[in-house]
């Protein structure tokens, strides 16, 4: 080869190894850059570069939605189903992680100006006040170029020849993706929020098992933050709002709930000119600092609120009183109040624990029949059944149905001062004959979860096992009619025996080793549906509570149970429950306590004073 | 603007363009131009130390140059004293300068701890390459004093000789008649230089981005918190020191000659294979090449030549008998040129003894070689046989490795401390438990930087046979051709600039 | 010449002085034998060699240090 000839072929060769390495990135797009089109994979995406992508995401997709709501990452916890339905709008969550108001400003500069925006909502955090115009990292933090200004090319150069982990570290994760969100997919793309599926489904009960759950609680972190961009910050905020004014964009301004403690570590000076100069800029919303700021558990960690506060916050915002809203929550602050305000804010306290939260005892019965049972005691005689629930009644205790208690969660109706839940689970026949006339006797509600396949069987579904009856169609709507029991789901076929089956036998509701994921998610959905339908068409009532067979559930479980509109679920683990207003989650995976014959009614009073605390 | 820049690369490219298109004429002002924006790319005002210097460098010659043409019609004496005050005062000047700029809070900062007192440090801004052009001009000052070559009338010529913009920053050190001819003369584009440039360029981005600094990452992580680790972890990481410089400094070479090859422009080498060296004279032969050619002849000949030495030389030859009657004279002057190597590294302490260092192993090895002859004969020993060449090489690179654990040190007790722990705390474990991936490498890491030591050491092998790498290949067939230049740019963009380590560093080799 | 050659082997024994014409270019010498070649020269022939003088072109051969030392004698 001559020089000339090697010349020629060494240019060629580095531009087609300088092209090749920018296609790569360009066809794996991890920073969701170049339009995703081969693995179209958006929250991994967005979770790379929240500020980057999600722009990416809009220029594409933004005649979906005509409102925004903007700011750090406790934005996300303002569910946009809520925002869209006060709003009568189509909202985009654009939290971005760790964002500061001028990350804030940027983005809805361009989002106003290139996008069709009715509303706009801008949530301030107490520590915007500390940080301005910082950009942490490059990559995963920077601003998409056409939001800051800044050059094209250069950007997209830089995306285009980032070094090769990213997009290998997209490739590495799509092959271990799940239904359930990861650390590498913690975005919805369809509004911008955070996925919590999972999170919203944990299991809330009492501040003691909260503390383990979180340690952070119990010994939070102090620290001494000095507000030193409050005069940048607030710039910002009058700059959107002029923007908003010349857009005749309705803008929202509202201050994130502060859980105390952090609170508490921002200097009161601070605190006042920075709230003071922002209501001279435009009235805002301050949820700051009231009761829910030192109830833990209405935050999921030490800075972020939980989407159920974001709930409340804006009920109070649009004055629904169907939801519950502690009465100190929520300021509209004004040049007028503000000052009033803060002054107000640094005297508010925690509320009565027993003002917000009840205890609910659970009990578990099975079978109430005198035949007894083969030895494990969970047959317990009509007898001993009537003996119990008379104790109860006479120790003051009512029991409540589930609505109550669901709505004392909800909208804070009250409960009566002893509140019980009796349960039974399986449905069968003997709950009718025996058990139904004792609860009439006492005036005790209670839910039945029945094994939808199992309702009129005498013997073993498609077999001729005999087995325990259960209820028929006709002894459930007779029961439902005096509306002391109600119907609920113990799954429609996933509480087999592997005694009477002939292929692998679903005994719970978990998925099995090595069953696809998909297809188990599938046929999880179709079982509630068709219990949904059995019980809606034999009480007239859909079903909202489930009783997870054997108590075994998983968080892949829990999130579909309670994305298919369950919003109670029942485990078998004992001990006590503690329901909060205003946090759904502590009706889910509740605990019960397993009723003997052997119990006497002695210990069925003790454990309920018990767990009463 | 460093060598692995984008605007590096830039200005390379447009200075080739422009260099090529002007008249053969203004070819070198392009040069000069190019050379300037390079240096003053980093700061406007440290351009003023390249100019003051090439100012008084130039008048120095001239004047010297004049006085030579008056040989005949002045009295000889008078004019070797004028020559002499002339020559001195430029030195004077232009290493006073570098003392002030390097050495000054050094010096003050010591004699302050010895005496008790407390001196505020200057904190002069060291301008980039300040040692390299000072040494080069101040060797074309003593050229034009001794007369044997003609000097540079035009001061712009002068000037890029000066600041040659490939070199300036890191040498190699040249000499006004190899590279003055050479940056004035025009040219036309010419694809051998070329392809052997853009070779040269790949091959240094190769040691300097692929090899240095994947060393790196392991030399800062366990040197700068050597007491975290153990002994054989220490020299594992002082082994990854030598590595890194040479990888560096001969990269970083390699990239200077590469580019000046692209204008046609041939650098003397700077480095041959330091580790194939078979003595610590050797392998100072092998290193730094240049700096030791500019040692060699503005000190370590004047100093042999010179009246005290001559007269040492003398009575050594007349009372002592034997060899060191012989060398006597001649160690100690290596023994103060090696002094000065070491402090050309550096204001602190920790460099004399750098320097001591690798003089007392030199003198020492001079004044004993007849005795090494002696015993070598007596067991009847081949000093050459490969077998005893192979210790000689591991026995140099040991006593390289010993040096470098001075100079990486903060201090020398502290090069002290972690020899003593290498010996003392050192351990295998360390090595199989996963405490090398904690380094700052990952397992790949490791891998591409063992296969490419691999190539470097397979390609210095067969340079050290002898065979011209380049030329060689370039008689290869077109698909090895192809092969060779494909699987360098590979890794060149590939591990060298896309998958890079998290602590991408600057040339070592550019502060000094 | 001869006792040129003969004074230059006694120095470096591994050289042949004779046909070498590339002395110093391709340093078959080192600095160190160029040192005690020129102490030598210069306590043989009673000659004065300056620095100067260490010019490659002046010890390449056995020929080119001969023409120096009778430069310096005549």
């Amino acid at each position: 080869m001559s020089a000339k000839k090697w010349l020629v072929c060494f240019v060629l060769t580095l531009l087609v190894l300088i092209l090749s390495l920018g296609a790569f990135n360009w066809a794996v797009d991890p920073f969701g850059l170049f339009g995703d089109r081969f693995m179209n994979w958006y929250a991994y995406d967005m979770t790379q570069n929240p500020r980057s992508s999600k722009i990416a995401w809009l220029d594409a997709h933004h005649d979906e939605y005509d409102s925004y709501i903007i700011g750090c990452s406790s934005t996300s916890s303002y569910p946009t189903e809520a925002l869209n339905r006060y709003f009568d709008a189509r909202f985009f969550n654009m939290i971005m992680y760790g964002a500061d108001m001028y990350d804030v400003e940027c983005e809805s500069r361009y989002i106003i100006e290139n996008y069709e925006c009715k509303n706009l909502v801008v949530n301030v955090y107490i520590d915007n006040g500390l940080h301005y115009d910082q950009e942490s990292d490059e990559m995963t933090y920077s601003q998409h170029a056409k939001t800051e200004g800044s050059n094209l090319l250069s950007y997209y150069l830089r995306y285009l020849y980032a070094k090769p982990k990213y997009a290998i570290d997209k490739l590495m994760s799509a092959s271990s993706d799940t239904y359930l969100k990861q650390s590498f997919d913690a975005f919805n793309p369809q509004d911008g929020t955070y996925d919590k599926r999972a999170r919203d489904v944990e299991h809330i009960s009492d501040t003691e098992s909260y503390l383990e759950a979180y340690p952070v609680f119990g010994n939070y972190p102090t620290i001494h933050p000095v507000m030193t961009h409050i005069d940048d910050t607030v710039g910002s905020l009058a700059r959107i709002k002029a923007l908003c004014d010349q857009h005749e964009v309705n803008l929202v301004v509202v201050c994130a709930p502060v859980y105390y403690e952090y609170f508490h570590c921002f200097r009161r000076e601070d605190v006042r000119r920075f709230y003071s100069e922002i209501a001279a800029v435009t009235p805002f919303w301050d949820f700051s600092m009231s009761s829910v700021s030192y109830e833990m558990r209405y935050f999921y960690d030490q800075t972020h609120f939980r989407n159920c506060v974001g709930d409340m916050a804006l009920a109070r915002i649009f004055s629904d009183h169907t939801v519950y809203v502690p009465e100190d929550f929520g300021v509209l602050v004004t040049p007028g109040n503000a000052e009033a305000h803060i002054d107000a804010i640094y005297q508010s306290g925690p509320a009565e624990e027993t003002d917000v939260s009840a205890v609910v005892p659970t009990l578990l019965y099975h079978s109430i029949s005198p035949e007894g049972d083969n030895g494990n005691g969970m047959v317990v005689s009509p007898e001993t059944f009537e003996q119990q629930i008379a104790a109860l009644s006479a120790g003051g205790y009512t029991a409540v149905s589930l609505e109550q208690v669901q709505d004392y969660v909800r909208s804070g109706e009250p409960l009566p001062e002893k509140p019980i839940l009796i349960t039974f689970d399986d449905g069968y026949q003997d709950n009718y004959t025996y058990a139904f006339p004792v609860l009439k006797k006492y005036h005790m509600q209670a839910t039945v979860f029945v094994i939808g396949v199992q309702v009129g069987n005498k013997t073993y579904k498609g077999t001729d096992y005999p087995i325990t009856p259960h209820l028929t169609d006709r002894q459930m709507k007779t029961m439902a009619a005096s509306g002391l029991i109600s119907f609920q789901t113990h799954s429609y076929d996933m509480h087999q025996s592997s005694a009477y089956e002939e292929g692998r036998a679903r005994i719970d509701m978990l998925q099995f080793e090595g069953e696809d994921e998909q297809a188990y998610i599938d046929l999880l959905k179709s079982d509630l549906k068709a219990a949904d339908e059995q019980i809606a068409g034999i009480s007239g009532k859909e079903p909202i509570a489930l009783a997870y067979p054997r108590g075994a559930y998983s968080e892949l479980a829990a999130t579909v149970v309670a994305q298919s509109g369950i919003a109670v679920t029942f485990t078998t683990e004992p001990g006590a429950n503690v329901v909060l207003k205003g946090v759904p989650q502590s009706l889910y995976g509740m605990h019960r306590r397993f009723v003997y014959e052997k119990t006497t009614p002695e210990q069925l009073l003790s454990y309920c004073s018990v767990a009463r605390g | 603007m460093s060598f692995t820049s984008f605007p590096f690369l830039l200005l390379v490219l447009g200075t080739l363009v422009l260099y090529y298109t002007v008249p053969g004429k203004a070819q070198w002002f392009v040069l000069l131009a190019a050379s300037y924006v390079f240096y003053l790319w980093a700061s406007p005002i440290l351009g003023l130390y390249p100019i003051a210097i090439t100012l008084i460098t130039y008048l120095a010659a001239l004047r010297l140059s004049a006085l030579n043409a008056r040989k005949g019609s002045m009295d000889k004496a008078r004019l070797k004293r004028h020559k002499r005050a002339m020559c001195a005062l430029t030195l004077l000047s232009c290493f006073g300068l570098l003392f002030a700029l390097k050495y000054l809070d050094g010096v003050l900062v010591t004699v302050g701890a010895l005496t008790g007192q407390k001196f505020t440090p200057l904190s002069l801004v060291v301008p980039m390459g300040i040692s390299y052009y000072i040494f080069q001009s101040c060797g074309y000052v003593i050229d034009a004093y001794r007369g044997k070559y003609p000097v540079e009338r035009n001061f712009g010529k002068y000037a890029l000789f000066v600041a040659f913009f490939p070199q300036m920053v890191q040498g190699p050190i040249s000499r006004y008649r190899d590279l003055g001819p050479q940056l004035s003369a025009a040219r036309r584009p010419d694809a051998v230089f070329l392809r052997d440039g853009i070779q040269l360029v790949l091959w240094g981005l190769f040691k300097k981005l692929v090899i240095a600094d994947r060393a790196a990452a392991v030399v800062g992580t366990v040197i700068d918190d050597y007491s975290a680790y153990s002994g054989g972890i220490i020299l594992f990481a002082v082994i990854f020191y030598c590595i890194q410089l040479y990888g560096d400094f001969s990269g970083g070479i390699d990239i200077a000659r590469g580019v000046a090859e692209l204008f046609g422009i041939e650098m003397p080498e700077n480095f041959r294979r330091p580790l194939f060296a078979t003595s610590i004279a050797d392998f100072w032969r092998r290193w730094h090449i240049t700096l030791g050619g500019w040692m060699r002849d503005y000190v370590f000949y004047p100093l042999s030549f010179s009246r005290p030495f001559s007269a040492l030389g003398r009575f050594a030859r007349k009372h002592l008998h034997g060899a060191a009657g012989k060398i006597l004279p001649t160690s100690a002057v290596t023994f103060i040129v090696y002094f000065f190597i070491g402090i050309w590294h550096g204001s602190d302490p920790k460099y004399i003894f750098f320097g001591l260092w690798n003089g007392v192993l030199i003198t020492a090895a001079l004044l004993l070689e007849p005795v090494f002859a002696r015993i070598a004969k007596a067991v009847h020993l081949d000093r050459e046989c490969a077998l005893f060449r192979a210790f000689r090489m591991v026995r140099t690179a040991l006593i390289v490795l010993i040096g470098r654990y001075i100079t990486r040190a903060e201090t020398f007790l502290g090069a002290l401390d972690m020899l003593s722990r290498t010996v003392n705390t050192f351990a295998l474990e360390p090595f199989a438990d996963g405490t090398l991936l904690k380094l700052g490498l990952t397992a790949q890491d490791y891998i591409v930087l063992g296969v490419s030591l691999l190539c470097l050491l397979i390609v210095e092998g067969i340079q050290e046979r002898g065979v011209k790498i380049r030329r060689s290949l370039g008689g290869k067939n077109g698909f090895v051709q192809w092969l060779a230049m494909f699987a360098l740019t590979a890794v060149v963009l590939i591990y060298g600039f896309w998958i890079k380590g998290e602590i991408a560093t600057g040339f070592i080799y550019m502060q000094y | 010449m001869e006792e040129l050659i003969a004074l230059l082997s006694e120095i470096c024994p591994s050289i042949d002085f004779e046909n070498e014409t590339d002395l110093v270019d391709r340093e078959r010498i080192d600095s160190f034998e160029l040192v005690a070649i020129v102490s030598t020269l210069m306590d043989h022939y009673e000659i004065e060699l300056d620095v100067e003088d260490l010019l490659p072109e002046n010890f390449n051969s056995a020929e080119a240090i001969y023409r120096l030392i009778e430069s310096r004698r005549g």
